[in-house]
């Protein structure tokens, strides 16, 4: 094929999605895996296939990569960086497709420049998908890991926190339950990320004033700012999160000030708990997070949602009894019966290796919000 | 163009394959239904996708329009909804209006089976007893008029707009004058060619809302602050020579014949069967636009290209034609016809008559590329908060 | 096809194009048999444009007898016309922004 690959879609003037790519300190991981990762709906069944077929690997499939522009472009772009930053990520290998919108070689450009072993493959250069998947499996072997995952102390961890409802049970057991553990968390140094935007969006002076500072308080506002007179991506969490007071709405937050305000797709740097700008649905929230570092992810489900996260392990955490009794295999800490103490050991020991619930039936999403339509 | 043999169904709509179509109904159910689809076997055919448990209602009944024309469309038999169980799109009545076409269909919610692994083992078992209602069907004979055939673009070069897409609008035509339907999407690839489409309108009604529909899209690019560079045209559309989207939609027209456009229809609405050429309203991009045809009821589609798109769908066979000489070569294992002969001197109408031979055989049975390799992307095009803030 | 091949080299779709489009990768120096005969004036690749005539900065670019875009700078017959000296005039949510409320705010913009 003739000419230079093209360059990815122009977002706006002097964006390179919304964080410089320099090399990061990107943590300790507490999972240790090859990331397939498509640069495109088109390439996703050619990332599954490569992952199939190296031990250790897992593929990232989403439903986006084109037909975007500018803050929606952005946004996806700065997911997939985030995403393949994260710790648990040994290294990437970016699949395109080779004429989309976000170009797979410049995703892998901007993982490279943060020292993310990278790779790169794309079906067009390749000669079709059959070819890609040969020269993913080479790249994606290249890649492969040696050093175990380490054991990490509760201080090395970025745990992400999202609770996808506002249920009777979750406002009054489970959610006070994380919340405690996020308090514990950052006590030992830890630190939390947490998604649910529209809990901002439903008070924002309330958001503002639980802010560790006037940066942050101005960052909680402009979250809001968003997301007004539109309708919520979260319908139902949004309409409770109206219904009840700021602090009632986000105790799986805990009780200490919001230190931080994260763009989705960014990388969290500050101490404390950081507020991602995700919506409270699990999938879509699971990437925010794991963009922002999350090694694990507690996932706070009324409703027993069972998806997991290809790059970080999900506990999930229910007070539900009718889920809990309907799902429970799916369930990994019954928030009715467990402690503080029990929810930290059970985040602790799957840091150390423990599969969670998820892991043990392997059904996974990748889901990223979108903040503008397709083209 | 004449006759085929495809599987006639209780509402007499003819498919060109017998699957049984696994539709979750939300993000959360979709890995439950791509599981069990895949253990069931490859006449069980998933169409996962990242639409939420909760949505806004215009986007929760988009979700809903889709999943219902998809589950109506003749290539499926049978159908089984997958729920998490706690949505709130209503899966028992989506599962009410695909069975209202006659077709047996079943519901599986992972919170009644007793969780991921329960679920996973009743979805096989709903499966293979849906299966076997149908998989005994024979084909029997259909007429060239009842095939709806989606044209698509993607991955467009300046081949596209010279070679492929006039062979495929060649196709199209052959196909209604031999009283059948097509349907061309893609409503931002009609930016700058509009006009051209607007004096083939059958009435001022169909006019005013295709004018309309280019205009919202438009628009779209106005709501997000910026030029629609990047998306339209895609830096692979760049690459391969086209510049602008007016160039882009000039030749992407084409391949929608020359016969006048009857109906404007909106995303995933069903598509007048024997109704001659129908415009449906949908984003460019590939994957969302093919998918809402598909829920309108297309059997099979042509999509060509320039660059080598290789995406398919999970329920109708999707042709790829390419105009690039390079393409057709280096991908030809993902290609189905190569019509760049026409770059030196092939005539359009026999290249359009190679096109047409292809659709009437992929109709009967043949395979192509794109399921040989189980290639079956699909995505619902959904509506964002922002768009829907606009609205009154 | 429609249109009209030159000298094996290039297609022109339409009488009144300003533009026709290459059939193979043309070198600068390269002669078309237009009429009068054209130079391509820098490498040019298949699918790509070359200007059949002189444009103005803002002139309308023609192709398959239509508008395609606009030319932001001066082109000369025989250029390569493409995204660096041509641009649409469709779709300008850029210039719109401008003036009308966009609704989305500056950090929507990163």
């Amino acid at each position: 094929m003739s000419g230079d690959r093209p360059s990815t879609v122009p977002t706006a003037a002097g964006d390179s999605g919304g964080q410089s790519s320099e090399p990061v300190d990107r943590g300790v991981g507490v999972r240790d895996r090859v990331l397939v990762l498509p640069s495109v709906i088109c390439s996703r069944a050619v990332a599954d296939r490569i992952a199939d077929r190296v031990p250790g690997a897992v593929s990232a499939p989403h439903d986006h990569g084109c037909g975007q522009i500018a803050a929606d472009a952005a946004q996806t772009r700065r997911a997939f960086l985030g995403i393949g930053t994260n710790p648990n990520v040994a290294g990437t290998v970016v699949v395109g497709l080779g004429c989309e919108s976000i170009q797979s070689d410049d995703v892998a450009a901007a993982l490279a420049e943060r020292d993310v072993p990278v790779r790169e493959v794309a079906i067009q250069d390749a000669g079709g998908t059959d070819a890609c998947v040969e020269a993913g499996v080479e790249a994606a072997e290249d890649l492969r890991a040696a050093d175990p995952p380490a054991d990490p102390d509760l201080s090395d961890l970025t745990v992400g926190i999202v609770s996808g409802d506002l249920t009777d049970s979750t406002r009054g057991v489970a959610d006070p339950l994380v919340g405690a553990f996020v308090d514990d968390l950052v006590d030992a140094g830890g630190r939390a990320v947490v998604a649910g935007s529209e809990r901002v969006a439903a008070h924002p002076d309330a958001a503002a004033e639980s802010a560790a500072s006037e940066e942050v308080a101005d960052s909680l506002r402009a979250v809001a700012d968003r997301q007004r007179d539109r309708p919520a991506r979260a319908t139902r969490v949004s309409a409770a999160a109206d219904e009840v007071d700021f602090t009632v709405a986000t105790r799986a937050w805990g009780s200490g000030p919001l230190g931080d305000v994260l763009d989705y797709g960014e990388r969290a740097t500050e101490p404390g708990v950081s507020v991602v700008d995700a919506p409270s649905r699990f999938a879509e929230a699971a990437t925010g997070l794991v963009a922002a570092g999350a090694q694990v992810v507690v996932h706070v489900t009324g409703e027993g949602v069972p998806t997991g996260h290809p790059v970080a392990p999900v506990l999930k955490v229910s007070a539900d009894r009718e889920t809990l009794a309907a799902v429970g295999d799916d369930i990994d800490v019954d928030a009715t019966a467990a402690t503080v103490d029990d929810l930290t050991e059970a985040v602790a020991a799957v840091a150390g290796g423990r599969p969670t619930r998820a892991q043990d039936h392997g059904l996974t999403s990748t889901a990223i919000t979108r903040v503008g339509p397709s083209m | 163009m004449d006759t085929f043999s495809g599987y006639r169904r209780p509402d007499g709509r003819v498919g060109v394959r017998n699957y049984v179509a696994v539709l979750p109904v939300s993000v959360s159910a979709s890995p439950v239904a791509s599981a069990v689809a895949d253990d069931a076997g490859a006449w069980a055919r998933a169409t996962p996708h990242q639409m939420g448990t909760s949505q806004p209602e215009a986007g929760r009944e988009r979700t809903r329009t889709v999943l219902a024309g998809i589950g109506r469309n003749p290539n499926v038999g049978a159908a089984l909804v997958v729920a998490l169980g706690t949505e709130d799109l209503d899966s028992e009545a989506l599962a009410d209006d695909i069975a209202a076409s006659g077709k047996p269909v079943e519901t599986l919610s992972v919170r009644e089976a007793g969780g991921t692994r329960a679920a996973r083992e009743r979805g096989v078992d709903r499966l293979d007893a849906l299966y076997d209602e149908i998989r005994d069907q024979p084909r029997e004979d259909a007429d060239a008029s009842e095939l709806v055939f989606a044209v698509e673009c993607g991955g467009s070069d300046a081949t596209s707009g010279i070679a492929a897409n006039p062979a495929v609008g060649a196709a199209a035509d052959a196909l209604v004058e031999a009283g059948g339907a097509v349907c061309l999407s893609e409503t931002p690839e009609f930016i700058g060619a509009e006009h051209v489409l607007a004096e083939r309108c059958v009435d001022e009604e169909t006019r005013e809302r295709l004018l309309d529909r280019v205009d919202r899209r438009e628009q779209l690019a106005d709501l997000m602050g910026t030029d629609l560079r990047g998306a339209q045209p895609s830096p692979g559309n760049q690459a391969g020579g086209l510049t602008t989207i007016e160039e882009k939609s000039l030749g992407a027209v084409a391949k929608a014949g020359t016969t006048p456009v009857r109906e404007v229809v909106d995303y995933g609405e069903a598509i007048p069967v024997g109704g001659g050429l129908t415009v449906m309203d949908s984003p460019g991009y590939d994957v969302e636009s093919v998918v809402g045809k598909v829920a309108g009821g297309a059997q099979v589609a042509a999509f060509t290209t320039g660059r080598g798109s290789t995406t398919g769908n999970p329920i109708a066979p999707v042709i790829k034609v390419t105009g690039n000489p390079r393409t057709a070569e280096r991908m030809a294992s993902n290609m189905d016809v190569d019509v760049s002969g026409v770059l030196t001197g092939e005539s359009i109408p026999a290249a359009g008559e190679r096109v047409a031979a292809t659709l009437l055989s992929v109709a009967d049975g043949a395979r192509t590329a794109a399921e040989n390799r189980r290639l079956e992307e699909f995505a619902i095009n959904e509506r964002q908060p922002v768009e829907l803030a606009e609205e009154p | 096809m429609k249109g009209e091949t030159v000298g094996e080299a290039v297609l022109v779709m339409a009488d009144d194009d300003t533009v026709a489009t290459a059939l193979e990768d043309l070198e600068g120096g390269r002669e078309i048999p237009t009429d009068p005969p054209l130079t391509v004036a820098e490498t040019i690749e298949f699918g790509h444009k070359v200007a059949l005539v002189d444009h103005e900065a803002g002139e309308t670019v023609r192709k398959y007898g239509e508008p395609i875009g606009e030319a932001t700078d001066p082109i000369e017959r025989g250029e390569w016309v493409h995204t660096h000296n041509c641009e649409s005039a469709r779709g300008r949510g850029d210039r719109a922004g401008a003036d009308a409320g966009d609704g989305l705010s500056e950090a929507d913009q990163t």
